[in-house]
C-alpha cells in the first residue's frame, strides 16, 4: 500500500483543514446513527487522512453512507470535525470518479469556477440572443420568444451529455468501489430495489437524529424531481412553453408551484443557515457549497420571476427573465451534475447499490 | 492581633502552607469558606498509588493545623476585598457567615442535631444521604461545631431546647471584619467539572451514573452505608464502567487540559472496588491512560492484573434500561469494533475545573488568569507559585490540576516564596 504524503495538504483544499486535530479517540465513529461494524466511519477515514492512505480512500463506499447529521462534530472532543472532514472526502472522491478533469478544477480553483460559471452563462444568453424567435410586445408570447422545436432538442441534447458524462462517472466509480470482485449480472438486478428507494427517499438519512434535516433535504429533492419532470413532459402538456398560459389550477402548475415553493424554501433555509453557521452541518461552507446553492436560488427564483411577468402579461420582463433563468440553469445543471455537489444525487444511492452487490458477491464466493 | 499571611482556602495546600509559615513563626490567618478544613481531600477514600487511608493522613493535619499556636481559622467565612496598599500592606475585608450557634459555645455534643426534624442532602456525602438542618458537616470536622441552615429551617426551636450549653443564636447576623496582612496565597482549589454538562452520559438524568467524588465517599473508611450499592434500587454492582475524561481534555466542553488525576483515582477506585468484590467486573473507557507519576505504571499495571479491563475509546453515549441497567457505546480502538456494553454502574470520572472567584475580592490589582481559568503563574516552568502581583502567591490545584504531592510540594513552596516576601517587607518573627 502506497502512502501520499501530501495528501493532507492536498485535500486541504476541499475543506480537510482539521485532519491533525484528530486524536483517534472514537467518539465520533461511537456516536454516529450511521456508523456499523461493517461500515465504520468517521474516525477509519480521518486515520487513512492522517496517514496519507490515499489508495484505501479512492477505493472506499462509506463516505457516501455518511449524511452529515454533525452529531460528530457537536461531540468532538479536538473539536477536529468528523463531519466535515468526511465532506472533504466526499469532495474528493468526486473528481476522483470524474474522468474530465474538470471537477478537481472546480473544486480546487475560484478562478475556474467563475470562469466556468461566467462563460456558461454568457455563452447561453448569446445562444439566446442569436436564436430566438420574434419579439411579440403587446402581448406575451413567449413560445413565439422561445421556439419549443429549438428549446427542446437543444434540452435534450444537454441533459443527454450531462447524463452520459455523469453515467460514465458513475462507472468509474463502481470500478473503483468493486476492486477485484466480480459480482453476476444478476445481482445487479436484485439490487435494483436499493437503488431506487434510496434515491426516492434517502432512507438513511431519517437514522439521524435530527429528522427536520431529512425533512429539508427531501423537500428540496421533490421539489428539483417535480421541476425536472415538468420540463420533461412540457413537450406533451404545453403548460410552459406556451403562448397561452394554463390556468392555475392546471395539475402541472399546481406541481410546478409546489416544486418552486419547496426549492425556494430549502435553499433559502440552507444560505441563512450557512450565514448563521448553528447546525454542525452548515458550520463549514465550501466555496462550492456557495456556488451550488447561490446558483440554485437564483435558478429558481428567475424560473419564478417568469412565471409571474406572464401571469401579469409583461411581455418583455418575461423574455429576459427566461433568458436569464436559461442562463442560470445551463451553469447550474451543466457543472453541478456532472462535477461538483449535485452529483451526490447519483454517488450516494449508487454507492449503497454497488455495496450490497459487492456484499452479496462476496458473501456468494 | 495582626497577621503576617492570609492563605485563602483551607484544602490540603492552604494547610500546609499555613504549617510551613507558622513553623517558621510567622501569624498566618486561614480563611476556609465553608464549615471545617480539609477541602477536598478529607472527602477521598484512599490515595494513589500508595493507597493510605486519605482521611488518616488528613485529619493530623487538619488538628495540627486547628492546634498550632501561630494559626488563626476563620472558617464559614468568605474573603470579599483585598486592597494592596504597598509591598507587604494588603487590607482585606472578610465577610463572617452567621452559624446561627455560638462557636464558643458549642461542644459538639450533636443534642441539636439529634432534635432537629428535617432532612436534607448532606454536602459532605453528595448528597447520597441526608443531613439535619442542624448539622455537623461531617464527623472529622475541624472545627467540630455545628451550625444551621437557615434556607432549609422550619424555625422549630427544638434544636434550640436540646442543646445543654445555649449555643444556638438565631439573631447572629452576617460580619464583615476588616484585617492588615502583609501578603496572600491563593490555595482555593479546584471545583468538580458539572458533569450534566456532559449531556450523552446523562448524569442527572439516570440514576446509576454517578461521579468520581460520589464514588470516593462509596469507598471511603466513612461511607455512607457501609457498602458500594447502586442509586436506583440498592443493588450491588456486579459490572461497573469507568468513563474517563469527562470534563477534561475535550474542547467541546471548553476544556482541552489534562487534570492529571482521573486516570490515576479511576484505576485506584476500580482496585479497591475490586478488592472488595473480586467477582466484579470492571471495566476503564479512557482516551489514554497517563500514569506519569513515580509509581503511576507499576498501579496500572497492578490494576491489569487484578484483571480490571483497559479498553482505548472515548465513550460517546450512555443509555438507560428499564431495568436501570446502562449501556455505554463506544468505539473500541484497540480492536476496531463498535462496542455496546451493559453495565449496573457507570461512573464518571470527572475533570478538575477552576475554582478562581476569589480574583474578583482583588479590587485595586488584577490577578491574571490563565486561559482555561485557573490562577496564572508568572512562569509554569521556573516560578509556578509567583502571581503577577507581588505579594500574592498561589498554591495547588488554583493554579492547575494536580494530584496531592505536587499540591503539598506547592504550598510549601508558596509559604517558602512568602517568606521570602516577608523579609524584604521587613516582617518580623514572633519566637515565642
Ligand atoms: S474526529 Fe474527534 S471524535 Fe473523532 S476520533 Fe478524532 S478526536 Fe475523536
Ligand atoms: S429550628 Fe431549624 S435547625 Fe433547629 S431543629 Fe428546628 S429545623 Fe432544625
Amino acid at each position: 500500500m502506497r502512502l501520499n504524503v501530501d495528501f493532507t495538504a492536498k485535500l486541504k483544499k476541499f475543506g480537510a483543514e482539521t485532519t491533525y486535530e484528530c486524536f483517534n479517540c472514537g467518539n465520533c465513529t461511537a456516536i454516529c446513527p450511521l456508523s456499523t461494524n461493517e461500515e465504520q466511519f468517521p474516525r477509519k477515514f480521518i486515520r487513512y487522512l492522517q496517514l496519507g492512505l490515499e489508495s484505501k480512500i479512492r477505493s472506499s463506499v462509506e463516505p457516501w453512507l455518511c449524511y452529515y447529521c454533525g452529531e460528530c462534530q457537536q461531540t468532538c472532543p479536538r473539536q477536529a470535525n468528523p463531519g466535515e472532514l468526511m465532506m472533504s472526502v466526499r469532495r474528493y472522491l468526486t473528481t476522483v470518479y470524474d474522468w474530465t478533469g474538470l471537477s478537481k478544477r472546480l473544486y480546487t480553483s475560484t478562478t475556474w469556477k467563475f470562469l466556468s460559471v461566467g462563460i456558461l452563462f454568457f455563452a447561453t444568453l448569446f445562444i439566446v440572443y442569436l436564436l430566438h424567435g420574434p419579439i411579440v410586445t403587446d402581448h406575451t408570447e413567449l413560445e413565439t420568444f422561445a421556439p419549443a422545436e429549438i428549446v427542446h432538442p437543444a434540452g435534450y441534447v444537454f441533459g443527454t451529455i450531462l447524463a452520459v458524462i455523469l453515467l460514465g462517472n458513475v462507472y468509474r466509480m463502481h470500478k473503483f468501489i468493486m476492486g477485484d470482485t466480480k459480482a453476476p449480472f444478476s445481482l445487479y438486478i436484485q439490487e435494483l430495489g436499493t437503488l431506487i428507494k434510496h434515491f426516492a427517499i434517502q432512507a438513511r438519512l431519517r437514522l439521524c437524529e435530527n429528522k427536520s434535516l431529512w425533512l429539508k433535504h427531501w423537500l428540496l429533492m421533490t421539489g428539483y424531481t417535480a421541476a425536472f419532470i415538468l420540463v420533461q413532459v412540457d413537450i406533451l402538456t404545453f403548460w410552459s412553453l406556451t403562448n397561452n398560459p394554463p390556468p392555475a389550477w392546471h395539475p402541472a402548475k399546481i406541481l410546478w408551484t409546489y416544486a418552486t415553493v419547496a426549492m425556494l424554501y430549502a435553499t433559502t433555509v440552507a444560505i441563512i443557515g450557512r450565514l448563521k453557521k448553528e447546525e454542525p452541518i452548515h458550520q463549514y461552507s465550501h466555496s462550492t457549497d456557495w456556488m451550488f446553492l447561490i446558483l440554485l436560488w437564483l435558478t429558481v427564483f428567475t424560473g419564478f420571476l417568469v412565471r409571474i411577468f406572464m401571469q401579469f402579461d409583461l411581455p418583455l420582463p418575461t423574455y429576459y427573465a427566461f433568458a436569464i433563468h436559461l442562463a442560470f440553469t445551463v451553469p447550474l445543471l451543466g457543472l453541478e451534475v456532472p462535477f461538483t455537489k449535485w452529483s451526490h444525487l447519483a454517488y450516494r444511492p449508487f454507492a449503497l447499490y454497488f455495496l450490497n452487490v459487492k456484499r452479496r458477491a462476496l458473501e456468494g464466493e | 492581633m495582626s497577621y503576617d499571611v492570609m492563605v485563602i482556602g483551607g484544602g490540603i495546600a492552604g494547610m500546609e502552607a499555613s504549617l510551613t509559615l507558622a513553623d517558621a513563626g510567622y501569624q498566618v490567618l486561614l480563611v476556609e469558606k465553608s464549615p471545617s478544613i480539609g477541602g477536598k481531600m478529607i472527602e477521598l477514600s484512599k490515595v494513589f498509588p500508595t493507597l493510605d487511608c486519605a482521611g488518616c493522613i488528613t485529619t493530623p493535619k487538619m488538628a495540627a493545623t486547628a492546634n498550632h499556636p501561630n494559626i488563626t481559622i476563620m472558617t464559614y467565612c468568605e474573603v470579599q476585598e483585598i486592597y494592596k496598599e504597598g509591598e507587604g500592606k494588603f487590607r482585606v475585608k472578610i465577610l463572617k457567615k452567621p452559624r446561627y450557634v455560638k462557636v464558643d459555645d458549642c461542644i459538639g455534643c450533636q443534642r441539636c442535631e439529634i432534635a432537629c426534624p428535617i432532612f436534607v442532602p448532606k454536602e459532605y456525602e453528595y448528597g447520597l444521604i441526608g443531613r439535619k438542618v442542624a448539622y455537623i458537616p461531617f464527623e472529622m470536622a475541624s472545627p467540630r461545631k455545628a451550625l444551621i441552615d437557615l434556607d432549609n429551617c422550619v424555625m422549630c426551636g427544638r434544636c434550640e431546647r436540646a442543646c445543654p450549653t445555649d449555643a444556638i443564636d438565631f439573631l447572629q447576623q452576617p460580619e464583615v471584619v476588616e484585617e492588615e496582612v502583609k501578603a496572600v496565597i491563593i490555595a482555593t482549589g479546584f471545583k468538580p467539572f458539572d458533569a450534566c454538562l456532559k449531556k450523552e452520559y446523562g448524569y442527572g438524568r439516570y440514576k446509576n451514573v454517578i461521579h468520581a467524588l460520589e464514588m470516593e465517599r462509596l469507598l471511603a473508611p466513612s461511607r455512607p452505608y457501609n457498602w458500594v450499592l447502586r442509586p436506583s434500587d440498592g443493588k450491588v454492582p456486579d459490572r461497573i464502567a469507568y468513563v474517563l475524561c469527562v470534563g477534561s481534555r475535550d474542547k467541546s466542553l471548553d476544556f482541552p487540559i489534562c487534570s492529571r488525576v482521573c486516570c490515576m483515582y479511576s484505576t485506584k477506585q476500580a482496585i479497591l472496588f475490586t478488592s472488595a468484590l473480586p467477582l466484579a467486573d470492571v471495566t476503564i473507557y479512557y482516551m489514554d491512560i497517563r500514569a506519569f507519576g513515580k509509581g503511576f505504571e507499576e498501579f496500572y499495571n497492578m490494576a491489569e492484573d487484578m484483571g480490571i479491563r483497559f479498553v482505548k475509546g472515548k465513550v460517546a453515549k450512555i443509555t438507560e434500561k428499564e431495568d436501570g441497567n446502562l449501556v455505554v457505546r463506544v468505539e473500541n480502538i484497540d480492536d476496531g469494533t463498535i462496542e455496546e456494553e451493559e453495565y449496573d454502574m457507570v461512573v464518571l470520572s470527572i475533570g478538575l475545573t477552576p475554582n478562581s472567584e476569589v480574583v474578583k475580592a482583588f479590587k485595586n490589582v488584577e490577578i491574571e488568569l490563565d486561559p482555561f481559568g485557573f490562577i496564572k503563574p508568572v512562569s509554569e516552568n521556573t516560578n509556578p507559585v509567583l502571581t503577577n502581583v507581588k505579594g500574592v502567591f498561589v498554591a495547588g490545584c488554583a493554579a492547575g490540576p494536580k494530584d496531592i504531592p505536587d499540591s503539598v510540594a506547592e504550598a510549601n513552596a508558596a509559604a517558602i516564596q512568602c517568606i521570602d516576601y516577608l523579609y524584604e517587607v521587613g516582617a518580623k518573627v514572633v519566637v515565642r
